[in-house]
């Protein structure tokens, strides 16, 4: 928690909302995710020696250092994965961290209400907008996305790159067809991943009018109290039950 | 202008020695270059078959038959037109070409000479699956020497990147029979292997220029194709594991059906179908969710300023 309150109110400016742990992490995603889609894409759309794609390629050093880029960038980012990972269990194991509906990222199905409410008020059927906890369901689909990404992106692609150790775990009855499927499985989800990104992560967290050109926990890791009021009502009311109840009553 | 300034001034056109004709140019192809560099379009030869007259000094040059002279492979003159018939064909030559005569309907002795210095290469392919065609069933589809290497008076290095069995053309060539579906229909071939090659990590990396990503031959062999069902075909059954283990060291069983060109599976591409609706559906919500947000937030700051105040 932040050391500068306000005398007024007695409640900080600002607080933590992800540590240093949690801001390397998303960094080291984020870098190995552009790098995988850049080096991956010019792969997935090889279709003409001379066109685009080859050109593409080419500025990544070649097909053969395109590739060696693309497997680094690949094991770090499952690097990065397993990391987050450890380091949860750590965190519940340790109890600094417990699961509270209002702060926890485990999908409820309060998220569905909130999806129609909101949906609701785009359309002007309501006049208010979901009130969302520490993490909106928008935050809760971006978070768990690269979890599928994760599974189904990773699995399979480290399987694709080290086919030859894989291959003693796969089952002989699924030898026949799982190396097409891992193919189509790794590329198809690629896609969806970057499409995801371009369209629900940028929008979200840069180009909406509230947080434009982006937000900038990702590198402070610190929320203001007035914004935390704002966009997470439920938290602020959850660490701050007086200063809220104050206001209500204002 | 004295000598010396001479000497200095001409010495450099000296250079011009080596643009002349290349003394290994045979001055008996000269001879006939004359005439055929000059001819153009077909003549009909004995067996029927169209015949090209006209042959390219400059791509013959570059070849790598340069230093041949013609009648090293145009042994004999069927026709009138020519001075002199030609020299006795050597019975061994004589038997090959009628076994190729099928194929090679132009000129078979010609066709049957390359075996004098390509003997090893030829019987290769006389042996494999394309001679067997020819020889045996009398066919008249079944690559010879010409119908992967392309002409024999312009053919230049495998690793010159221009031949037609270079890693840049070699799959082309292949499908000029491999992706022809008359072909493919008459002989029972396995269908789809140019597209599931090309889609593949093979293909899309050679494509792209991959140094290490292989050819057709690299796991069919060249010259001595044989069909997958024949024991001695690098990729028959358990001969896989060493065709797959020049590149991937150790491979094992569950590890070469990675490749094949066949169709998908059931599974695959059912898998692929649900994948796309997945990422369809996802699309689908992300898109009009993300519009709706902003023209919501458009709507508020136009019209809900006040209310809000």
């Amino acid at each position: 928690m932040s050391d500068s309150t306000t005398a007024a109110t007695g409640i900080p400016k600002e607080i933590e909302r992800f540590n240093i742990i949690f801001r390397i992490q998303h960094v080291l995603m984020f870098t190995t995710f552009l790098i995988l889609s850049f080096t991956g894409w010019g792969l997935k759309y090889a279709h003409d020696p001379e066109g685009l794609s080859s050109i593409w390629i080419r500025i990544w050093g070649g097909p053969d250092t395109a590739g060696l880029i693309h497997r680094i960038a690949g094991v770090t980012m499952l690097f990065d994965f397993v990391w987050h990972v450890i380091y949860l269990v750590y965190l519940f194991a340790t109890k600094q961290m417990t699961i509270n509906a209002r702060t926890t990222v485990i999908p409820l199905p309060k998220d569905i209400f909130d999806v129609i409410k909101n949906f609701m008020y785009f359309f002007g059927l309501s006049k208010e907008k979901a009130k969302f906890g520490k993490y909106s369901y928008a935050q809760k689909f971006d978070y768990w996305a690269v979890f599928w990404g994760m599974f189904i992106i990773g699995f399979s692609g480290y399987a694709l790159a080290f086919p030859m150790q894989v291959s003693y775990i796969i089952p002989s009855f699924a030898t026949g067809w799982i190396w097409e499927l891992l193919g189509l499985m790794h590329s198809d989800e690629a896609l969806l991943a970057i499409v995801f990104i371009l369209f629900w992560h940028f929008y979200n967290e840069h180009l909406k009018p509230e947080v434009f050109p982006m937000s900038w926990i990702w590198i402070t890791g610190r929320i203001s109290t007035e914004q935390l009021k704002h966009h997470h009502p439920l938290e602020y009311e959850l660490l701050f039950p007086g200063e809220a109840k104050k206001e209500k009553k204002g | 202008m004295s000598q010396k300034t001479l000497a200095v001034a001409a010495a450099p056109l000296l250079f011009l020695l080596f643009l002349l004709p290349s003394p290994v140019f045979s001055q008996e192809s000269e001879t006939c270059l004359d005439c055929h560099n000059a001819m153009k379009g077909t003549i009909k030869a004995q067996s029927g078959a169209m015949v090209d007259l006209n042959v390219d000094t400059e791509k013959f040059k570059a070849s790598v038959h340069e230093m041949l002279p013609c009648t090293e492979c145009h042994l004999k003159f069927f026709d009138a037109s020519h001075a002199s018939s030609g020299s006795a064909v050597p019975s061994d030559i004589l038997s090959l070409s009628s076994k190729i005569s099928a194929k090679f309907s132009s000129d078979p002795v010609a066709g049957a000479a390359c075996v004098k210095c390509h003997e090893e290469a030829y019987q290769k392919v006389l042996s494999s699956v394309h001679g067997k065609n020819i020889i045996e069933k009398k066919q008249t589809d079944g690559a010879l020497c010409a119908d992967c290497h392309g002409s024999p008076h312009y053919i230049t290095k495998a690793k010159d990147g221009k031949s037609p069995v270079s890693r840049k053309y070699q799959v082309g060539t292949c499908g000029k029979c491999h992706g022809n579906q008359e072909i493919i229909e008459k002989y029972k071939l396995e269908e789809n292997v140019m597209d599931s090659f090309s889609e593949s990590f093979h293909g899309r990396k050679l494509l792209l220029g991959h140094t290490r990503a292989p050819v057709c031959s690299s796991c069919h062999n060249a010259h001595d194709i044989r069909s997958k069902s024949d024991p001695l075909s690098p990729v028959f059954g358990k001969n896989k594991l060493e065709t797959c283990g020049k590149c991937h060291k150790g491979a094992n069983e569950k590890f070469v059906p990675a490749i094949t060109h066949k169709r998908p599976g059931p599974i695959p591409h059912y898998g692929e179908k649900l994948l796309i609706l997945l990422t369809m559906g996802v699309f689908a919500f992300i898109v009009i969710h993300v519009l709706l947000e902003a023209f919501a937030d458009i709507r508020d700051a136009v019209f809900r300023k006040k209310e809000d105040k």
